[in-house]
């Protein structure tokens, strides 16, 4: 499904013109109106494994959660996320990062994700839900092609070592 | 999401939904039917704004639609493809008006400034509710709800009239508003409330209690707003969410009515609820329903209009599982193999239409889909059909292995079921049996 892509790529191809704000873009009345829908639908849906709400007040940024899927190396853990919207949303895709520290093949250890969908495969039918749910089936399967963690795509082929690093891993960043 | 995939090559695959399906005939008699405008959303919604559809554009080669302000802004600012299965539209010129479908909103819903400014009317309630201010109210709140129901529980226990009813209702009540430790969760059964109070007024009635003088009321105005979605809905939201403001006494009629009803959870809890409530459980409306369902039992037919004033505030409040709405089935719908073998009066008279090929949404339950399968037959057969089987009650099975039939409870939305037997990613398989009874 999700290809996942190098952002440097992405931005040398020309890509520059998502999240550019200068977009033509609608009045921002309507770009919260459609956070409101999506909030009302995804609070109505309660969705199993991700949930989004947003930050404060301002509608435009928004924290999301994902747990690992299960059967993955990534189970029983917890992902908290950030959604920034540009005022051209739904026509460009919000900034999407992970906040809760993430070792993970397409996830740098700022939390930047690098996921098609995000970048020069993003439709304006995507939303909060659909992005959830995508990078919850990347972190089961991760695009080892162009990882931002080098380290994680290498050691992925051995799940026993990757999941006993993982723990490691967390277990230092408990603070975070 | 599957249709987000890139089609490259211009084959067309057609599922078999697509290849069996037939027109439907024109109904030329009196017969009603009844279609619930929260099945008719998710075909009148743009996807992009996700607002009913203004000034609608079609793609002529895959004829998705929008508003034009929407897709004429998406193709200004991103890749030249259709936003819903990424078919290549190079420019306007892949876009054509449709002023039939536009029509056809209109005759929907005559007064678009009626709809939109109840659209408003209800998000800005939502806002209210989901803002960091209501939560610290909705706490206090509950807290000084909690405090005052907790004599009055003691004495109805103590009095024990109607007990069972008063004190059981108090200390749900009690649960609910401690338990909204986020006020989206107070939000969610403030709808669902209201949806309760709705479906039971008969119930709340006869507990007989001096509080429930409110809830009748507002169980009124959703019940007879049938009539009319905007009416039913503007009867019922605020209703809903005010409850939440407003005093005491509101807030525990409100707990009698639950507790004389199911789990009004019915919508957001996947987990299955016994079936034998199926006479008081709230249903969603099916999508075809004729007249002449009033044959049917009167209870049944009592449960039509509730069901039907049900769906017109779901779609009003913009319904609770919306996106569930977008995530459509494909069914085959065959006869029970041992069951309903050849020789089956029924079967006889449907011939080669025993098998069924059905598109639905994902959210419908197997009780949906047995009322349909029965409704459609019936229509199909008409006279041709022995008066024994006119509206039979069907068993609803799923074959997870040839070979295999696992019976299926009605209250299984058909998500769960393709969840918890089908999985692959082609057609689910179901059968059909008479129910015995």
């Amino acid at each position: 499904m999700a290809q996942n892509i190098s952002p440097e790529q992405s931005g040398a191809g020309g890509s520059s013109k998502h999240n550019d704000d200068s977009l033509p873009v609608k009045d921002n009345h309507a770009v919260s109106k459609r956070l409101h829908k999506e909030l009302m639908n995804l609070m109505m849906a309660n969705e199993k494994g991700i949930s989004a709400f947003p930050d404060g007040e301002n509608i435009f940024k928004w924290v999301g959660t994902i747990a690992g899927p299960i059967n993955t190396v990534y189970a029983s853990q917890t992902y908290r996320l950030s959604l920034d919207f540009p005022n051209s949303y739904p026509y460009a895709a919000p900034v999407v990062k992970f906040l809760t520290p993430c070792f993970h093949p397409n996830v740098d250890l700022q939390g930047a994700i690098c996921l098609d969908i995000l970048k020069d495969k993003w439709s304006a039918l995507y939303d909060v839900r659909t992005i959830l749910l995508s990078i919850q089936s990347l972190l089961g399967e991760p695009n080892n092609e162009s990882p931002l963690n080098a380290q994680a795509a290498m050691m992925w082929n051995d799940q026993n070592e990757y999941k006993k690093y993982l723990d490691s891993f967390y277990e230092k960043h408990k603070d975070t | 999401m599957a249709s987000l995939e890139p089609t490259q090559n211009k084959t067309w695959d057609l599922s078999l939904y697509e290849l069996q399906r037939k027109p439907q005939e024109i109904i030329t008699d009196n017969t009603e039917i009844a279609v619930s405008p929260r099945s008719l959303h998710s075909e009148l919604m743009c996807p992009i704004c996700l607002d009913m559809l203004k000034k609608t554009m079609t793609t002529k080669e895959c004829l998705h639609r929008f508003c034009s302000d929407c897709i004429v802004t998406a193709l200004r600012s991103g890749n030249k493809e259709c936003p819903t299965c990424r078919k290549k539209l190079v420019s306007k010129r892949s876009l054509r008006a449709d002023p039939n479908f536009d029509l056809l909103i209109s005759k929907i819903y005559p007064s678009r400034e009626e709809y939109e400014a109840l659209q408003e009317k209800v998000m800005a309630k939502f806002n209210q509710t989901q803002s960091q201010q209501a939560l610290v109210n909705s706490i206090n709140e509950g807290i000084k709800l909690q405090s005052q129901n907790r004599p009055q529980r003691f004495r109805t226990n103590k009095g024990g009239n109607g007990g069972g009813g008063g004190g059981g209702g108090a200390s749900s009540g009690g649960n609910n508003n401690t338990g909204s430790g986020a006020a989206s969760t107070r939000a969610g059964s403030n709808a669902v409330h209201a949806h309760d109070t709705a479906s039971n007024d008969s119930n709340s009635n006869t507990n007989g209690t001096e509080t429930s003088a409110p809830t009748a009321t507002t169980a009124a105005a959703a019940g007879t707003g049938a009539s009319a979605a905007a009416a039913a809905a503007s009867g019922t939201m605020p209703a809903a969410t005010s409850a939440g403001t407003s005093g005491a006494s509101t807030s525990s009629s409100r707990m009698q009515v639950d507790d004389a009803s199911n789990p009004p959870s019915v919508r957001s809890t996947p987990s299955p609820v016994p079936s034998n409530s199926s006479s008081t459980k709230p249903k969603r409306a099916m999508s075809v329903m004729t007249s002449e369902r009033s044959e049917e039992s009167e209870s049944d037919s009592q449960m039509d209009c509730r069901t039907e004033g049900d769906s017109n505030i779901d779609t009003e409040g913009e319904g609770n599982g919306e996106l569930g709405i977008n995530d459509e089935i494909e069914l085959v719908f065959k006869p029970h193999p041992t069951e309903m073998s050849a020789d089956n009066q029924l079967i006889r008279a449907l011939k080669d239409n025993c098998i069924r090929y059905i598109k639905t949404t994902a959210n419908a339950t197997v009780d949906h889909l047995s009322k349909y399968l029965a409704m459609r037959l019936t229509l199909d057969l008409g006279d041709d059909l022995p008066e024994a089987c006119r509206l039979l009650n069907f068993c609803i099975y799923v074959a997870p292995q040839p070979q295999q039939l696992v019976i299926l409870n009605g209250n299984q939305t058909l998500h769960q079921v393709n969840d918890r037997f089908w999985k692959v990613n082609k057609p689910m398989e179901m059968y059909y049996s008479w129910k015995k009874t």
